[in-house]
């Protein structure tokens, strides 16, 4: 039996893997009781994972596409793994001649190990010189990511164990399902409320979450940063501002301060179609809790940051618990929910196209002296910052805009489904098509390998060690239950074979602990501090939260930090930031052709782009649907299952209609998980944290 | 004026209101420092610009004084803008392109923005203006912040106490401050009673069946409402206990403390009517919000667009977005927009979402629903299947969604207008026990009632099913399902 976790969501359920028969025999996953995050809990994700292993569509042999006599594309070959590893380093390094470092691209993702993505970052600024390198997780992280590190000046999803939620006294779930998007953590939502605490939960449907609050309040997609300023404003209104807390531990409240006497509740109501009574409900109860000395915590998720202005909303509800005074407290304050798996290690060790492991930033030239340092390479070698995933992607094939730069010809794509996970998918898989060459690392033929013209199988989770840092910071450890499929390699040994031919400098094992090792030394006195770590020490301790420095020989180890922020924020002064917010709204508003707003968002029983779920048996995969009020299905004249089209000015799709009274009548939702829904979605971008607007845009539908 | 200017300009915006905060904020934020322009504001009153239609909830005690304010000096100072108040503008010398303050000092513009609001409309009443021109003691208007200190330091002062109120007018304004003197806090409450000279409140916004729920509602929270008649001479208290009377015009006399006049107001057009402007009941502007004057515009209340004036600052607003756009290169002209008045009264629940007697009046639809009983009006006017203009007193449920949809002009289909009169369903849950067998109860493991009656405990469902091993939200209904199940013993027989 062997102790692992869950291979999909931020949660990071712990659980048991059981292998019978013989070393690639059948896997059972079991209860880990005592894993604190989930105490044995898991959802049917989490009980059906291992059903990937031995299933008819993994891949075991890499595959090359065939070129036609008139040079056509052709079909995909079985080819051998030399020929494959040798055919993908000859065209990068006759493509990097021909037109720089930079015709080469990396497109990682936050389901990839720490080890992994922190391998992948150094293989791309030392192996291939280039600064184009992202992942998918700027479509997840990134507008928490840059509020959080604004504001407060660290980034890490929760500041507190997720456990502490049962300790608050109101808890504001701003744009999160996780009933459905990882159950075990509704748990906690019980207790608090078996404790006398409450819940609300902002969302324009009633979701499962929504059915466990005390108050739902239900916005027009686009609209949540209207709310939290309204919000602000009834708690400035009512003078129940923690002024002692305001002046000790934060600066430039006064123009927040200001910026909300404009956001009074019936311009809220008008704005949001949250009734105006409902939003006094909502502030009353966080003035009346925290101004009696209690405890609010506000947790952010996708739902308000998948916005063009959701670094924006996530600042806007800092503000909010800044004002109470609640950040640093125990039990209260913010977080941002994390969505992936590995969300928030994938964003501290260099897959970023502006960041350094540890979370330094590329252009801080400390920093890229001691990462070229471990390395073993001249700072001056690595690259600067590079384009952000959607840019990226928009830019790929292109000639360069403006005089900027041309956009890169290959690319590298490992852990991510872009094919179904990009917003405006049909327009970017046009882009992946004009490239000279995509390569997808996958254990299924993903949409994405489907296209590629070099597919290279990879391990899947069962089948390979490393650490992954959950949605709290507390950093864990997978642990391979069992041997990988005959003609199966680990991502790691993809990279150091590419990286060998590449003639790469420096080392890139295929021991994730000994990377795990180098990306401590990497990580050392950044902010996001892993050198304190060992897989030893996180087997033993359940886990260890960063920052984790390491220690001289002769002192006691770090024990890791559970809790930021008791005393001191993470800016240089130790004060928080508050940063005034003007709002915008969604970029692309409901007009004539298209009447309504479309959300999207994932359901119980699938993750993410489906790559995996969808091939697992025993989940359900009943496929898309639109999900729209009764009233709403009256005007269209159709009825529960029957077959709807719903359009935007980027694609259409046809899924079955699901009339259900918990939407918005003025709104629609289709879950992404499979190609489709991000057909519709739009890609307009955060200007400060690059997302994509893929919560909300225009549609029509018809019957 | 439809491009980019060329040359740097000096922009003068007369008045510091809220229509004149949100252009020159839209105006700094769009980059107009940065081009090399300057921007001079001059407001009349002194003190910070603050958000008006919040003054009646600082009457009431819900909102601080200071949470009013827009923006202090230094906003203005840090973003190289010239801020001057507490000044009065005398006229405008249009050939020498100038402004000319009291002082007799002079601002030179390149453009002008008028956005000097609205005055308010005294009603005749005798004896309430003092022979030097100021009101009597007892009598306060309300539409400055200056005029709310005044009433509210009038409230606090214990010398002569307020028990009794008399607010002229019963528009919005009138009720709202009705309602923020009954409902005060921290105060102690004041007896109110309402005068308004038209047959029903909220003359122009209801119809009089929507009043007559209204005036219920007033009834009910203690406000007493006089309707037809008109103040018409203040008087000596009947009663010696109060400091004043109202006389009205049908003879009664009203024992008062204090009287608040909120007749209204009419758009300041004293400058531009002076300046040989185009000025009927406000300064005449075309779509791009200019006056007869090409270098100069007027928005907010004092403007007067497609034959309106507004008196509200969501068109205050949208009219500074749109000048604001076109000063800074945007040439899309201003359409006009449609009203959304809201009482924020203590109490009183009206939405007014356009014009509904004017919507009726140009062959809308009428959809409505009046139920005394529940306290209830809903009526909404309907044009080619758009909801045209909405009035909901006593139940705003649904206020939000109609919004959305009277701004957003969304069509609708032919039920729909029925369908949002009636108050929103909330589907009832099933007892566990009566639960069809296929009704799904554990969705994190998706588990059916029928298979977990199939179990024989908590620990089979558990490890059979893997019901409860998720998120926990099924235990009680699993446990419920368990306890209803029919003894297997039971059947035999």
């Amino acid at each position: 039996m062997t102790t692992t976790h869950c291979p999909y969501c931020s949660l990071q359920c712990g659980m048991t893997l059981t292998r019978s028969g013989g070393p690639r025999g059948p896997l059972e996953v079991g209860a880990w009781e005592s894993f604190p995050v989930n105490e044995g809990a898991l959802c049917r994700k989490g009980w059906t994972a291992a059903g990937l292993r031995g299933h008819r569509e993994r891949l075991t042999t890499p595959l090359v596409r065939e070129t036609l006599p008139d040079g056509t594309r052709g079909e995909l070959r079985p080819a051998s793994w030399d020929e494959a590893l040798d055919l993908v380093a000859d065209r990068l390094r006759d493509l990097r001649a021909a037109h720089g470092p930079d015709a080469v691209a990396v497109f990682g993702a936050g389901g990839l190990t720490n080890e992994k993505g922190y391998q992948l970052g150094k293989f791309a600024r030392v192996a291939l010189g280039t600064s184009q390198i992202d992942y998918n997780g700027r479509w997840c992280m990134s507008s928490a990511a840059s509020a959080g590190l604004r504001a407060l000046g660290v980034d890490r999803g929760l500041p507190f164990p997720l456990a502490d939620v049962e300790r608050t006294d109101v808890l504001v779930l701003a744009g999160s399902n996780l009933a459905e998007t990882m159950p075990p953590a509704a748990r906690h939502l019980d207790r608090l409320r078996a404790r006398g605490g409450r819940v609300v939960v902002l969302d324009p449907r009633r979701t499962p979450t929504a059915d466990r609050a005390d108050l739902h309040l239900a916005p027009v997609p686009g609209t949540d940063l209207a709310l939290a300023l309204g919000v602000l404003h009834l708690v400035v209104a009512a003078g129940a501002v923690d002024e002692e807390y305001v002046a000790a531990r934060t600066t430039g409240f006064d123009e927040v301060r200001r910026s909300v006497a404009a956001w009074w509740p019936e311009r809220v109501e008008r704005v949001t179609g949250v009734a105006a009574d409902e939003v006094r409900a909502l502030a009353d109860l966080l003035v009346g809790t925290a101004g009696t000395g209690g405890r609010v915590m506000v947790l952010t998720a996708r739902g308000v940051e998948q916005h063009s202005q959701g670094s924006d909303t996530v600042l806007a509800w800092i503000n909010v618990a800044l004002a109470l005074g609640q950040p640093g407290r125990p039990g209260a304050g913010y977080g941002c929910l994390t969505g992936q798996g590995n969300g928030q290690g994938g964003r501290e060790h260099g897959q970023k196209a502006d960041q350094l492991p540890g979370y330094r930033m590329i252009d801080d030239p400390a920093a890229r002296a001691h990462v070229a340092g471990v390395w073993g390479v001249d700072p001056a070698s690595l690259p600067g910052k590079g384009r952000s995933a959607y840019e990226l992607l928009e830019a790929l094939g292109q000639p360069g805009v403006d005089g900027g730069p041309d956009g890169p010809r290959a690319m590298l794509v490992l852990g991510s489904n872009i094919v179904v996970s990009a917003p405006n998918a049909t327009h970017v898989t046009r882009r992946l098509e004009s490239l000279d060459l995509l390569v997808v690392a996958d254990m299924v033929l993903s949409e994405t390998a489907a296209i590629a013209d070099v597919v290279l199988p990879v391990t899947q989770w069962s089948e390979e060690t490393g650490t992954m840092t959950n949605l709290e910071g507390r950093v864990i450890l997978r642990q391979a239950a069992t041997r990988p499929p005959e003609g199966v390699r680990s991502d790691l040994e993809v990279i150091a074979g590419l990286a060998a031919r590449l003639d790469a400098p420096g080392t890139f094992s295929t021991d994730p602990e000994e990377v795990f090792a180098e990306l401590g030394r990497a990580s050392a006195g950044g902010k996001a501090d892993y050198s304190g770590l060992t897989y030893d020490r996180i087997r033993a301790e359940h886990g260890v939260f960063w920052p984790c420095p390491a220690t001289p020989d002769d002192e006691p180890d770090h024990p890791g930090t559970p809790r930021l922020f008791a005393d001191s924020f993470g800016h240089a002064d130790g004060r928080a930031r508050f940063l005034a917010t003007e709002f915008r709204g969604a970029a692309e508003q409901p007009c004539d052709d298209y009447p309504l707003h479309l959300t999207t968002g994932r359901v119980l029983g699938q993750y993410q782009s489906g790559a995996q779920t969808r091939r697992i048996r025993d989940l359900p995969d009943d496929g898309p649907f639109v999900e729209l009020h009764p009233m709403l299905a009256r005007r269209l004249g159709t009825a529960d299952g029957e077959l709807l089209t719903v359009s935007t000015r980027r694609g259409s799709m046809r899924a079955p209609a699901r009339v259900v009274e918990t939407i918005r009548p003025d709104t629609v939702f289709v879950p992404f998980h499979w190609v489709g829904a991000n057909r519709l979605t739009n890609d307009a971008l955060d200007p400060a944290s690059r997302m994509p607007e893929f919560k909300v845009c225009a549609a029509a539908v018809t019957a | 004026m439809s491009e980019r200017p060329q040359h740097p300009q000096h922009l003068v915006v007369v008045g510091h209101g809220m229509a004149a905060v949100r252009l020159v904020e839209l105006l700094v934020g769009g980059g107009w420092i940065e081009q090399g322009h300057a921007l001079t504001v001059i407001g009349e009153e002194p003190g910070p610009a603050y958000n008006r239609i919040l003054l009646s909830a600082v009457l009431e005690g819900t909102h601080d004084a200071s949470s009013t304010v827009l923006r202090d000096e230094s906003w203005y100072v840090d973003r190289g803008v010239a801020l001057r108040t507490g000044v009065r503008v005398a006229e405008i010398d249009r050939e020498a392109g100038e402004v000319v303050l009291v002082d007799r000092s002079r601002v030179a513009y390149d453009r002008l923005v008028l956005a000097t609001g609205s005055v308010p409309s005294l009603p005749p009443i005798r004896g309430m203006v003092r022979p030097e021109g100021t009101l009597h003691e007892r009598v306060h208007a309300f539409r400055s912040a200056s005029d709310c200190r005044g009433l509210v330091a009038a409230l606090a002062d214990r010398r002569t106490p307020v028990r009794r109120a008399v607010v002229v007018g019963g528009g919005l304004l009138g009720l709202q401050v009705a309602r923020a003197l009954g409902a005060r806090t921290g105060h102690g409450a004041v007896v109110t009673e309402v005068v308004e000279g038209a047959e029903h409140v909220l003359s122009r916004q209801l119809d009089r069946n929507g009043a007559g729920i209204l005036a219920r509602d007033l009834a009910r929270l203690g406000t007493t409402v006089y309707t037809g008649a008109r103040a018409v001479r203040l008087v000596a208290s009947p009663q010696p206990e109060h400091a004043v009377g109202v006389r009205l015009d049908n003879g009664h006399v009203l024992a008062t403390d204090l009287v608040v006049l909120t007749a209204g107001g009419r758009p300041s057009t004293a400058l531009a009517r002076r300046a040989g402007l185009d000025v009927r009941r406000g300064v005449v502007v075309d779509d791009a919000l200019t006056t007869t004057d090409p270098r100069i515009h007027a928005i907010g209340d004092c403007a007067q667009h497609a034959g309106k004036v507004s008196g509200f600052v969501g068109p205050a607003w949208d009219q500074a977005a749109a000048l604001a756009g076109r000063l800074l290169g945007d040439p899309t002209p201003y359409a006009g927009v449609r009203e959304v008045a809201r009482l924020r009264a203590t109490g009183l629940d009206v939405a007014v979402l356009g014009d509904p007697e004017a919507a009726t009046a140009a062959a809308g639809e009428v959809v409505e629903m009046t139920n005394p009983i529940t306290r209830s009006h809903r009526k909404l006017v309907v044009r080619d299947g758009r909801v045209v203009a909405a009035a909901l007193v006593g139940d705003l449920s649904r206020v939000g969604l109609l919004t959305q949809y009277v701004e957003r002009g969304t069509v609708l289909g032919p039920h729909e207008p029925g369908d949002l009169l009636l108050p929103e369903k909330r589907t009832g849950s099933t007892g566990p026990a009566d639960l069809p067998d296929d009704t799904e109860v554990c969705a994190c493991a998706g588990v059916s009632a029928g298979a977990v009656r199939a179990c024989g405990s908590l620990d089979d469902v558990r490890a059979t099913t893997r019901a409860t091993t998720g998120c926990g939200g099924c235990s009680g209904t699993v446990r419920a399902l368990l306890a209803a199940r029919t003894p297997v013993g039971a059947l035999g027989g």
